[in-house]
């Protein structure tokens, strides 16, 4: 077993246990973006980032394996200063703000990141709302991820990929001709891990009623 | 990378199908542009999902422009760019009457822009078919459809023996495979302190030695021939003038480390790598160095050789891999490292051509003579850099670590042509740091280049003159940055487009803002990209704040 603390906590890990499940065993918040229990570690949003006694620079938890004897800081200046730089950045490539119930708006709003001070490039309005159940707003869509992992390692479906590259970065089902045109079997992985609502479950009833 | 993908692709691989970047990369070399039948031939191919293929389609620059009949690819490396800014685009733009990206509507010409194609000893350099031309009369001769191979100069040595100058002759393999054996010859790399010379100087043995210890049915060797730095030459040099180095190099890990197969990726920026290196790997064959029972023994060692498609960022090591398995070129965090998992899933060196180019020599001549390479320091082994346009005598030249970057500029390249005068320095590629005149006493050398926040890296000095403005430098650098993130973390994605723009326009640029971004990058970004774009940031902040137009 390993032995680290996470803001005083210690807490007993087996080899291999990230940063990220350390805090959360010791009962500690690391705000995350493109994490997802469900889905192996990706390390992509750097929003996870803390401090660690003795390392010259802050660490992603959520691809760090703990060594025995570490001491974590979850709330480390420097740490929480990169995670707040970013989460503004994320926000600041979105045409409008997150809807409050997203987990993006969640994390926002507990690292007190309010209106993004950049101004430049947003995301093209483009939503693909051609499938019955599932509506897809690529503006919305702040690549973490997830959506494709959820359609890789959860569904098997790999109907899902990332698409573009740099700041155009974004996704695709199929060859882009939408859901219903690729292997997708609309069970919704994607829809329920997605952080912005870029992909989103269209509410049957809703859709009978005609709203 | 998803385990998943990989897992298809290592099961395709068995049964030799081609990856979905090759058939990719074929239907544009035949046609011109990607359809969606091309995508579903692909999958079925490669045996990739169709999604995962439309997602490689998007992602290198080989794949996204349309190609007519004389495809024009004009240069915007940073060599070109120190000779004569942004140029050469807006001219080759105006004559041919398309932007960069089109396709004149009757198909006969299309522009694009690339970079680098490793002339940056002849800018302005531009690529017409197969075919690249440089230096002055380079870009009337692509509109007028005269286009013709520029010349490259000869390399030079100004060690009293060269070691990687000079063609290869497989003594390092014969002595490892005679008498050193296995554990000998690792422990020689480990004691020579081979350091990576694709930039990050990573001791190369410490890298054989995880592999060798890691447990796998396979194992593989990764040659990193994507030298994407603009203004480096160096490995494209490598490549095509001793190819046979680079095998028996590759060769020497494959035995260090129990791997009887390796790749070299190298860059669709340099149309003779390839075939170099083919041609070079088919002789070893029949000479019995490269195949099954190699020299009589029992080692089998062979190489594929595969040409990527246009991504800077490829170069970094997980993007490589997944690059040679022809997945989109995103860097993937570690752990788990390629020595544990690389292709296939498999333990996998990764190391760039130069590194395994000093290999044959340690394995000959033993770790001590290496050391002495460079008697001044205590780095060993011999480095190659290269110089750019500027310089009265740019070319490749291997010289000992521990000399001024004065000694190199003026005693080695003589100086800039014309007698201009130096205004400041960038080595190492567009993640190093730039040196004023002022400090081009420093000595040429891991860590007094670290001191002045500039690096080694690739090997590449490339001048800025006197009438050089110091503000386009940030924006050319950005723009490049920004261009070729791989989009997969998100400072990365986002800040270098926000640096960027901040760059873009004549406004001025707030610097406490800068800063904090730079800050994010730096100790956020997944990986050297994201995290070294700052790094010549950093010296124009220092040494030419006056000119970035702060408030």
């Amino acid at each position: 077993m390993t032995t680290v603390s996470v803001d005083g906590v210690e807490v007993e890990v087996a080899a291999g246990t990230t940063i990220l499940e350390a805090a959360q065993l010791a009962g500690r918040w690391v705000p995350t973006v493109c994490y997802d229990e469900r889905q192996a570690p990706f390390g992509a949003c750097r929003v996870c980032m803390v401090g660690v006694v003795g390392s010259p620079k802050p660490l992603p938890a959520c691809t760090t394996p703990c060594r025995d004897g570490m001491e974590i800081e979850t709330e480390e200046p420097t740490a929480r200063r990169v995670s707040r730089a970013v989460v503004e950045l994320v926000l600041s490539e979105l045409p409008e703000a997150p809807a409050p119930h997203t987990e993006l708006a969640q994390v926002a709003e507990r690292l007190a990141v309010g209106e993004p001070r950049w101004g430049g490039a947003v995301h093209r309005r483009d939503d693909d709302l051609r499938h019955p159940y599932l509506a897809l707003r690529h503006e919305l869509c702040i690549s973490c991820g997830r959506c494709v992992r959820a359609c890789d390692e959860v569904q098997g479906a790999f109907a899902l990929t990332a698409t573009g590259r740099g700041f155009e970065a974004n996704i695709a089902a199929g060859l882009d001709a939408g859901f219903e045109e690729s292997s997708c079997v609309s069970c919704g992985a994607c829809a329920d891990t997605c952080p912005t609502d870029a992909i989103s479950e269209i509410s049957l009833v809703k859709r009978l009623k005609g709203a | 990378m998803s385990r998943n993908l990989v897992e298809l692709i290592r099961r395709h691989h068995a049964v030799e199908a081609p990856t979905a970047l090759e058939v990719l990369k074929a239907a544009m070399d035949d046609h011109g542009e990607l359809t969606d039948a091309d995508r579903e031939r692909a999958a079925a191919l490669s045996g990739l999902p169709e999604a995962a293929v439309f997602g490689v389609s998007t992602f290198y620059d080989d794949l996204l422009a349309p190609r007519g009949e004389r495809h024009v690819r004009v240069c915007t490396g940073t060599a070109c760019f120190a000779a004569a800014g942004d140029a050469p685009v807006a001219r080759l733009s105006a004559d041919l009457g398309i932007a960069p990206g089109e396709r004149a509507e009757d198909r006969s010409v299309s522009l694009a822009e690339t970079v680098c194609l490793g002339f940056c000893h002849s800018s302005p350099a531009v690529r017409v078919g197969e075919v690249v031309d440089a230096g002055p009369g380079a870009l009337d001769r692509a509109v007028s459809g005269e286009t013709r191979p520029a010349p490259e100069p000869d390399w030079e040595s100004v060690l009293p023996e060269p070691v990687l100058t000079r063609p290869g002759g497989w003594h390092g393999l014969r002595r490892a495979l005679d008498t050193l054996g296995r554990e000998r010859l690792l422990a020689e790399v480990e004691a020579a302190e081979v350091r990576g010379r694709g930039g990050a100087g990573f001791p190369a043995g410490a890298k054989w030695s995880f592999a060798a210890k890691a447990a796998g049915p396979e194992k593989f060797i990764v040659a990193n021939g994507d030298e994407g730095d603009p203004g480096s030459y160096i490995d494209k040099y490598l490549m095509e003038r001793s190819p046979e180095l680079l095998l028996e190099g590759m060769a020497l890990a494959g035995f260090a480390v129990g791997a009887a197969h390796g790749f070299v990726l190298c860059r669709s920026e340099y149309p003779l790598s390839k075939p170099a290196l083919e041609l070079e790997a088919a002789r070893a064959r029949e000479e019995g160095l490269l195949g099954t029972g190699i020299l009589g023994t029992d080692f089998d060692f062979d190489v594929t050789i595969i040409e990527g498609a246009g991504s800077y960022v490829v170069g970094e090591e997980t993007a490589l891999l997944a690059c040679v398995q022809g997945l989109r070129g995103t860097v993937s965090a570690r752990p788990p490292f390629p020595a544990e998992r690389g292709i296939y899933g498999m333990p996998t060196v990764v190391n760039n051509v130069e590194t395994l180019c000093n290999i044959p020599f340690v394995a000959a001549r033993g770790a001590e003579a290496y050391r002495a390479l460079s008697p001044d320091t205590e780095t060993a082994g011999s480095k190659l850099v290269c110089f750019n346009e500027r310089f009265a005598r740019p070319s490749v030249y291997e010289v000992p670590f521990g000399m001024t970057v004065r000694e190199l500029c003026e005693d080695v390249a003589g100086g800039l042509a014309g007698g201009a005068e130096i205004k400041a320095v960038q080595i190492g590629g567009p993640l190093g740091g730039i040196l004023p005149a002022s400090l081009l006493d420093t000595r040429f050398d891991f860590e007094p280049l670290a001191a002045v926040g500039c690096m080694v890296g690739h090997g590449s000095i490339l001048a800025f003159d006197q009438a050089t403005d110091m503000r386009e430098v940030a924006r050319h650098l950005l723009r490049f940055g920004a261009e070729e993130s791989c989009g997969k973390c998100f400072p990365c994605r986002i800040g270098l487009r926000r640096a960027h723009e901040e760059f873009a326009t004549d406004a001025p640029v707030d610097r406490a803002r800068l800063e904090e971004l730079l800050e994010a990058l730096e100790l956020g970004s997944l990986c050297a990209h994201g995290g070294g774009m700052p790094a010549p940031l950093r010296s124009l902040l220092t040494h030419f704040p006056e000119e970035l137009g702060l408030r």
